[in-house]
């Protein structure tokens, strides 16, 4: 019988599921041992089976073009990502950790500023910030909790050590292909969920939700919550839709509410006004009130700050929150940890040369044939230099952008990120990945069971944005026998 | 509910009737030209007349040809209300709420845009009278079977009840503008072909509106206008008639909150539509009394709208100054 990790090339970096010897780690055991049984055909059946579910299903993204949106699926692989239990549990206090000294900061900087005053943040990085909102000075959330979700990147290094690369605390997507990647695994092979012990990743949306009744300003047993998506061309409406629907809330446009002349939002239904409690936003806050921010914004609901401001509705995110979704602040994420929490940081920081300072700025300028330089407010990989693989005159164009607004440019050196075994043809290649886990908080904090594995699908791709190739796996915390 | 996702609803199911209905209409129409006797004064833009889109055709057209017209009712995006611009609009509707129907829905309604705009692209159906039938006859079953499956497999629920209003209030509209083709047309002076004009026009009706079997089994074999009329507008035995069209809306609304002042217009609606007197029924006075069952279903819809898909500040004054008189009686 062939093999199906016959071209399985010996280590060069970290594998998920195999050592450097090339032997399947503890929780990947069990998993490997039963796909060598079933074989190639087997496996390429399955996944044209989740091929089909997945379109079936109408798990899509939306994607831009001259030739107008497409609904286009996202690739799946289905070789699960695998972590231990125990590491999981290390990993997951390091992100509690994190969003609560995130969420300091945020306090702080729209209240006393404590941060700039005792120079543990410099204050030119605030005022250059695009992100600062100058609206929402003084307004006191409740549980002091600004970034309700954040999707946090974790990346794993070649000698095993788990970084986090970035904080993502605006609109932070992906949750649903989580919870959708695991019903389809669960159908798909349901005898490996009987052999081994993996964590369940279901009770996202009803820690969601209650997450968000938490933040409602009016005592009552089930307040009015609503989604707030900018409609149906978004990239993400599949998963705005999902989630409403899963947490039996409303989704609505920003043509949907109004606000009233005390400062109260509410939803217009068949019934007539729907007074609303807690907004989930996935809008941005550029789009998020005309009235305050971009007076262009059709998305947005005229009056929606004003009362914010005033404690009738509660925002998650809170508007502003974008002020440490910026790369140069992620690097003063561990200063913030012992500032704030007086705790030494659970999960470290990858190395960041900040080229606003002098020093780092010339060594980055040396060293671009080394090092991935990022613009301190972009997702989604756009706009990204990595210096090992880019042009000379790609690199000179970065250098001229970097001299020009050193700001907006930090650099970190080109992390090896570690493999998994993903099905291409009748056979297993090793292809990129990194992990993004969902974390809540508010009067409680929750971290999702792992998070979304998303894959570089391209050989030797370091890119795992779905907008640029990349795909997704099933991430199975595995519990190991004791 | 939220009221966006209601008025998609129904206008989902407005534009899908839409598209049937016309095509019931273009069908029946074909044939009925190629019965009528030389010397009747009708001719393809009576099409136009009833569809209520004649100025529309002269901005974009010269001579009302068949060929023109077929273009610009089945195939042009400028019309919208063509059959095209309908079914797209439908499909378009339903991206919002997707989630709220069965799951093949979706699948089906974008099924059927795409034959459309694929018949469309392949053949010739403009001026291929047979290709015409087919097609036509293919988008009313593909549209039976979304009916179906709604009716098979949907709740009954607040969102059945928005897409049965939608079905049903334009279905009452397109089936009294189907009627009106009676009062259209002018047959020549002789009284015996007078009879065979009108005996025909009557039979292309009830076809039209698929009422011709139920008409012999509960009417009979003689097709007359005065019984027509009755059966097509005022039977419930007829389940395209506009009384059987305002009882399923009268239950729709039955199951809504807020439903007074629709179910007043509804109520007033009705009465009017009893209050025609058969004996004296000259074509004019029935295009006069179409005219007014049009524009009692248009005020209807305005309470529908301002009901649902309108929700104001308590106050904020109502906006349709004949709606205010409405929500007085209520």
């Amino acid at each position: 019988m062939q093999k199906i990790l016959y071209a399985y090339p010996e280590g060069s970096t970290y594998d998920e599921l195999l050592t450097a010897a090339g032997k399947p780690r503890p929780v990947a055991r069990a998993l490997l041992q039963h796909f060598e049984k079933l074989g190639p055909e087997a496996l390429r059946q399955r996944q044209e089976t989740a091929d089909t579910a997945i379109r079936a299903m109408g798990i899509t993204f939306t994607v831009y073009s001259e030739a107008g949106n497409i609904d286009r699926s996202w690739p799946f692989d289905i070789v699960p990502r695998t972590l231990p239990a125990r590491q999981w549990r290390q990993i997951e206090a390091g992100l509690r950790q994190r969003l609560k000294a995130l969420n300091h900061f945020i306090d702080d900087i729209y209240n006393e500023q404590r941060v700039l005053d005792d120079n543990v943040f410099p204050r030119e990085v605030l005022e250059g910030s695009r992100n600062f909102r100058a609206a929402c000075r003084g307004v006191h959330p409740r549980f002091g909790a600004w970034a309700n979700i954040c999707g946090s990147d974790l990346v794993r290094d070649a000698d095993g050590t788990v970084y986090v690369l970035e904080d993502n605390l605006r609109v932070p997507s992906g949750v649903s292909y989580m919870l959708e990647n695991r019903a389809i695994m669960k159908r798909l092979f349901p005898e490996i969920f009987a052999m081994c012990s993996i964590l369940p990743v279901d009770d996202y949306p009803a820690q969601l939700a209650s997450m968000l009744a938490d933040l409602s300003p009016r005592p009552s047993d089930k307040p009015v919550i609503a989604v707030l998506t900018p409609g149906i061309y978004n990239s993400a409406y599949f998963e705005h839709s999902y989630l409403a629907q899963q947490m039996g809330a409303y989704l609505a446009e920003g043509k949907d509410f109004l606000v009233d002349s005390e400062d109260r939002v509410f939803l217009r239904t068949i019934s007539g006004l729907l007074q609303v409690d807690v907004i989930y936003r996935r809008v941005d806050d550029d789009f998020l009130d005309p009235e305050v921010f971009r007076e262009d914004s059709v998305i947005g609901l005229s009056g929606l700050m004003r009362a914010w401001k005033r404690g009738t509705v509660a925002i998650a995110n809170a508007p502003g929150t974008g002020v440490a979704d910026d790369k140069v602040v992620y690097a003063f994420v561990p200063e913030f940890i012992r500032y704030y929490l007086k705790e030494e940081p659970i999960l470290p920081n990858v190395p960041t040369y900040l080229c606003m300072r002098e020093a780092d700025r010339e060594y980055v300028l040396a060293h671009l044939d080394e090092l991935v330089v990022k613009p301190a407010n972009e997702s989604g990989g756009y706009g990204m230099l990595i210096g090992p693989r880019a042009s000379v005159e790609e690199r000179q164009r970065f250098a001229e952008r970097i001299r020009e607004d050193p700001r907006n440019y930090i650099a970190q050196p080109t992390l090896s990120l570690s493999t998994a075994p993903t099905l291409i043809g009748d056979h297993l290649e090793p292809r990129h990945l990194d992990l993004r886990p969902f974390i809540l908080q508010a009067k409680d904090s929750y971290v999702t069971t792992g998070g979304l594995t998303r894959v570089a699908m391209n050989a030797g791709s370091l890119v795992v944005n779905s907008s640029q190739g990349g795909g997704s796996k099933d991430t199975w915390i595995v519990e190991e026998d004791a | 509910m939220l009221s966006r996702v209601a008025e998609n609803l129904y206008w989902m199911a407005r534009y899908l009737e839409r598209a049937e209905d016309l095509g019931r209409f273009i069908n029946s129409a074909t044939l009925l030209l190629l019965d009528l006797p030389l010397g009747t004064r009708c001719g393809w833009d009576i099409l136009l007349q009833i569809t209520g889109e004649a100025q529309r055709f002269q901005q974009h057209y010269g001579q009302p040809t068949e060929k023109a017209i077929m273009r610009f009712l089945i195939a042009d995006s400028r019309n919208p209300s063509s059959l095209l611009s309908c079914v797209h609009q439908a499909r378009e509707n339903c991206r919002t709420f997707r989630d709220l129907l069965p799951g093949e829905f979706w699948e089906r309604i974008n099924s059927l845009f795409l034959y459309v705009q694929d018949g469309l692209e392949k053949e010739n159906i403009a001026e291929d009278r047979r290709a015409r039938l087919d097609f036509l006859e293919n988008v009313i079953a593909r549209r039976h079977a979304l009916v179906g499956l709604l009716v098979g497999s949907m709740s009954q629920n607040s969102a059945y009840q928005f897409i049965k209003l939608g079905r049903n209030i334009e279905r009452a509209d397109m089936g009294s503008r189907i009627v009106d083709v009676v009062s259209a047309v002018i047959p020549p002076e002789d009284q015996g072909v007078r009879r065979t004009v009108y005996q025909s026009l009557w039979v292309g009706v009830l076809r039209a509106m698929s009422a011709l079997e139920m008409y012999r089994q509960y009417v009979g074999v003689q097709v007359r206008s005065a019984r027509a009329v009755e059966f097509l507008l005022r039977d419930s035995k007829c389940p395209r008639s506009v009384r059987s069209c305002l009882a399923d809306m009268e239950l729709a609304l039955a199951y809504l909150p807020n439903a007074g002042i629709p179910a007043e217009a509804l109520r007033r609606t009705r009465r009017r539509l009893d209050q025609l007197q058969l004996k004296e029924l000259t074509p004019a006075v029935l295009h006069e009394y179409l005219d007014q069952v049009q524009k009692d279903l248009s005020m209807l819809h305005h309470t529908i709208e301002n009901a649902y898909f309108r929700a104001r500040e308590k106050n904020d004054p109502y906006p349709h100054p004949s709606l205010q008189r409405i929500a007085l009686q209520a």
